[in-house]
């Protein structure tokens, strides 16, 4: 960590909140970017991020200078993100489809329109991102969470695992499955599953 | 010829496969493999990264500004923003929810807690600093339930594994609680190594499942944890 973060957080500690600014400008937007790819959309990212900054701050006196600030901040916003999420599913009674474990025509399973099947050029397209959408709603909040971190942020299982507070092999776990269930939420207009 | 798992070409897609060489060798000579293989990329250039909005930072900072406390006295630190807007309509909840844990748990036994300011719809739970551990314990135990009770159908392995892990460290809380005179917390993790013995112990079918649902969704456990956890996070600071 540089001087000017560790000088940032003495400051804080011995009282002067306006330091913290220093931290939230250097680390704001991956924040702000890990947040949008759990939740998904921008409303939530802003909450979370907030959260994120501020139970950093109150967790400050605890934090051990040795390790980086970006790492540990990067940590509790996964985590306030998964809540987040997790506390939205559950106030809203929201049910998303879920995908079957098995590419059969099983209730619930994401379908798509038997007209929509076409190249793999569709799935830009706007019906394709509500698709994904879909898809990506479908996965629980650790799964979607992993398999983000790891895809869009390229993030090293080891480090996921470590910032969920899982073993390495769940976290692998968790996007394998993640993977698995939005191949087959896809199938249908991809061209088909073998 | 033996074929790789799907989960085997995930991880060769996504570049974490212990046996890449061999993976790619298979691929060349496989239609089959190399035809799941396939759609396994397109999948995941489909859900490509998309470009994240641009959160503004300058009003982010000001909102976050209204609601630091100064740290480094002796003052107790505000609880977290959203917290206490709603806490005033939450304290009353916590005492019903409180006053039905005790009376389930310990009938007419007569408890002897110190003040506890929760009670009074003011305040943390507990006064006293507790173990940094305890914060992150029920930080998992929160993400555990949640992750049950939004789940339908029967649960996965990494969840019982969790759920085995965090009922061992649980005993050890219960102690610790009951030792420092925290009967509320005590309550709460009691209840929760009672939920958790159940998900560690009970055969997997749809139908416990759903009873350890009901089980946890009646006794509100959910709920304390999330209480226990946020005055963890407001008042002590407790490490990661
Ligand atoms: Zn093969």
């Amino acid at each position: 960590m540089d001087r000017a973060e560790t000088e940032a957080i003495r400051e804080v500690l011995g009282g002067n909140r306006d330091a913290y600014r220093v931290l939230m400008d250097r680390h704001f937007s991956s924040v702000a970017r890990v947040a949008f790819r759990i939740t998904g959309n921008e409303e939530d990212a802003e909450e979370v991020a907030q959260e994120a900054f501020l139970r950093a701050y109150n967790k400050l006196p605890s934090f051990r200078q040795d390790s980086a600030f970006s790492t540990w901040i990067v940590r509790i916003t996964m985590n306030t993100a998964i809540n987040l999420v997790e506390r939205r599913n559950r106030d809203l009674s929201y049910r998303a489809p879920r995908i079957a474990d098995e590419p059969s025509a099983a209730e619930g399973t994401v379908r798509v329109a038997d007209g929509q099947a076409g190249p793999e050029g569709e799935l830009l397209g706007r019906e394709a991102a509500s698709l994904r959408e879909t898809a990506m709603a479908a996965l629980t909040p650790m799964e979607r969470a992993a398999f983000t971190m790891r895809h869009m942020e390229e993030v090293p299982m080891s480090e996921i695992a470590e910032a969920l507070n899982i073993t390495v092999n769940s976290a692998k776990q968790a996007v394998f499955r993640a993977v698995s269930k939005l191949r087959r939420s896809l199938a249908p207009v991809a061209g088909g599953l073998r | 010829m033996k074929h790789f798992s799907e989960e085997d070409l995930i991880a060769y897609q996504l570049h974490d496969s212990s046996n890449e060489t061999a993976t790619r060798r298979h691929l060349e000579e496989c239609v089959e493999c190399a035809t799941v293989s396939e759609s396994i990329a397109e999948t995941l250039r489909a859900f490509s990264a998309e470009p994240v909005p641009k959160l503004d930072l300058e009003r982010n900072w000001q909102r976050l500004r209204g609601n630091l406390s100064v740290l480094g006295d002796d003052q107790p630190k505000r609880v977290g923003l959203r917290w206490k807007l709603i806490w005033p309509a939450i304290g009353l909840a916590m005492v019903a929810l409180l006053v039905v844990i005790f009376i389930a748990l310990h009938g007419s036994y007569t408890m002897k807690t110190r003040r506890n300011v929760a009670i009074n719809g003011h305040g943390p739970l507990t006064t006293e600093p507790r173990d940094p551990a305890i914060a992150d314990h029920l930080d998992s135990a929160e993400r555990l339930l949640t992750e049950v009770n939004n789940t339908q159908g029967p649960l996965d392995d990494i969840t019982r594994e969790q759920a085995h892990h965090l009922l061992l460290k649980n005993a050890v809380y219960v102690h610790a609680a009951r030792e420092s005179g925290d009967m509320a917390q005590a309550a709460v993790l009691e209840n929760l190594g009672r939920v958790l013995t159940t998900l560690d112990n009970e055969p997997e079918t749809p139908h416990s499942t759903w009873r350890l649902r009901l089980e946890m969704n009646t006794s509100g456990l959910l709920l304390d944890i999330r209480i226990l956890r946020q005055n963890d996070d407001g008042n002590q600071g407790a490490a990661q």
